[in-house]
């Protein structure tokens, strides 16, 4: 049975390039459209390793990624965020909600800002399924 | 309580910028913690062209562009423990304000001021009367360019007017008023009344329509002031739009609050509302608060 990895992006065309760098690995790749979507695929089938978009319609990358990190079912799935929001600014997004009262949460396995060439999202894919 | 959780900003950038989004976040006392941003590519500026087909490489730098400005934004937010959430799209304005106010089930859609020129103007009066006609959420038509002797241009919602006409729409933007306590600092209710509903009345007469319709504006400023925000009221005669404008700016208005019927009469449709007016010519920010029809 191939890995699963779910894709999380609103924009069609960065689905299209993460799934087939995902199928070019050999892994099996499923996709949503805005974290809450992606939030309820996880809840049916836990994957194997999650690239998820920030900026997105419904829910952010932001929450479903705090949703995710917080919930014990679901903490331990690798992450690899790809997104045009930096780094820097993501964690203190999760430091600012942090700071309203909630968990403190780890840093995502990997971040790669948008555009990220496909050798470099390739590798850090399969660095990461073969660490679980 | 009124509650505004989820903002619908829609924007084309030259006419609202991140200086009116950060002057909207005092709505954070009312439950503000989600934006949702919508930007509209026009369909005519990446429609076929004879030779040319759908120019689908210039709709993907104008939604680039959007996204630029919107990731610089959404850091912004984001930082703030705010939830943020984009829509960049080709269509028409109204269909796809409505669609997203509707998918991510809005309490508040921000638009900013129609664009200038004639044909423009028209067209975009027309925006407005349709967006009203379809959707039942409070609508903001933000004005950017306040004239600089606004002293609170900067947040709308600290010196509203509400304009009543004692209509049950009027009435719905007063139960939305009422629930923003905290937020509002004074609020000015105003009725204009028609000049030739006083044709003809003898002096007694008149004074006892100034008399009912001054109850009627204490009655309502009662009604606020027990919800613990500060109220006056004004009784002007002659043009309603003219003269709310007019006590908008002596009563140093941050913002002209409207009810709107939303059924768009064929009178409304053909001469134009007060709403409309107000939402498209003011140079004062308006929210209009439609209260029945739509989506």
């Amino acid at each position: 049975m191939p890995k699963k990895i779910l894709v999380v992006d609103d924009d069609p065309d960065v689905r299209l390039f993460n799934a087939s760098v995902v199928q070019e690995l050999g892994y099996l790749s499923v996709e949503a459209s805005n974290g809450e979507e992606g939030q309820l695929m996880v809840a049916q089938e836990v994957p194997d390793l999650i690239i998820l978009d920030v900026m997105m319609p419904l829910q952010s990358g932001i929450r479903l990624y705090r949703a995710l990190k917080t919930d014990n079912a679901f903490a331990n799935i690798p992450i690899i965020i790809l997104s045009g929001i930096s780094e820097r600014s993501f964690m203190k997004s999760q430091e600012a909600l942090t700071a309203f009262g909630k968990d403190a949460i780890p840093a995502p396995d990997a971040y790669l800002e948008k555009p990220a060439d496909a050798e470099t999202l390739a590798t850090q894919i399969k660095s990461l399924v073969q660490q679980t | 309580m009124t509650t505004i959780k989820r903002m619908l900003f829609a924007t084309k950038f030259q006419e609202l910028a991140f200086d009116a989004l950060e002057s909207l976040l005092d709505l954070r006392a009312v439950g503000l913690d989600h934006v949702i941003f919508l930007n509209v590519v026009e369909r005519d500026k990446v429609a076929m062209h004879r030779g040319v087909g759908y120019q689908k490489s210039e709709e993907v730098k104008l939604k680039e562009v959007a996204n630029i400005h919107f990731i610089e934004w959404a850091e912004q937010l984001f930082e703030q423990g705010m939830e943020v959430g984009v829509h960049i799209v080709v269509g028409t304005l109204v269909q796809q304000v409505v669609r997203a106010a509707s998918m991510e089930n809005v309490d508040l859609i921000v638009i900013g001021r129609p664009t200038r020129g004639r044909l423009e103007q028209i067209v975009s009066g027309a925006d407005i009367s349709d967006l009203i006609r379809r959707t039942r959420v409070p609508i903001l038509v933000y004005k950017q360019e306040d004239p600089p002797e606004a002293p609170l241009k900067a947040h709308p919602f600290t010196r509203p007017m509400l304009a009543t006409d004692w209509s049950p729409a009027a009435g719905k933007a007063l139960d939305f008023l009422v629930g923003l306590k905290g937020l509002v600092e004074e609020i000015s209710v105003i009725h204009v009344g028609k000049e030739n509903a006083l044709t003809g009345l003898s002096a007694m007469d008149v004074q006892l329509y100034r008399k009912t319709h001054r109850k009627k504006l204490q009655a309502i400023c009662d009604t606020f002031e027990n919800a613990g925000i500060r109220a006056r009221s004004h009784l002007y005669v002659g043009d309603p739009y003219q003269e709310i404008e007019r006590a908008a700016r002596e009563w140093r208005a941050s913002m002209i609050v409207t009810g709107c019927s939303g059924k768009g009469t064929w009178h409304e449709r053909i001469i134009g509302s007060i709403p409309r007016f107000l939402a498209e010519k003011s140079d004062i920010s308006t929210l209009i608060v439609p209260h029945e029809g739509g989506s």
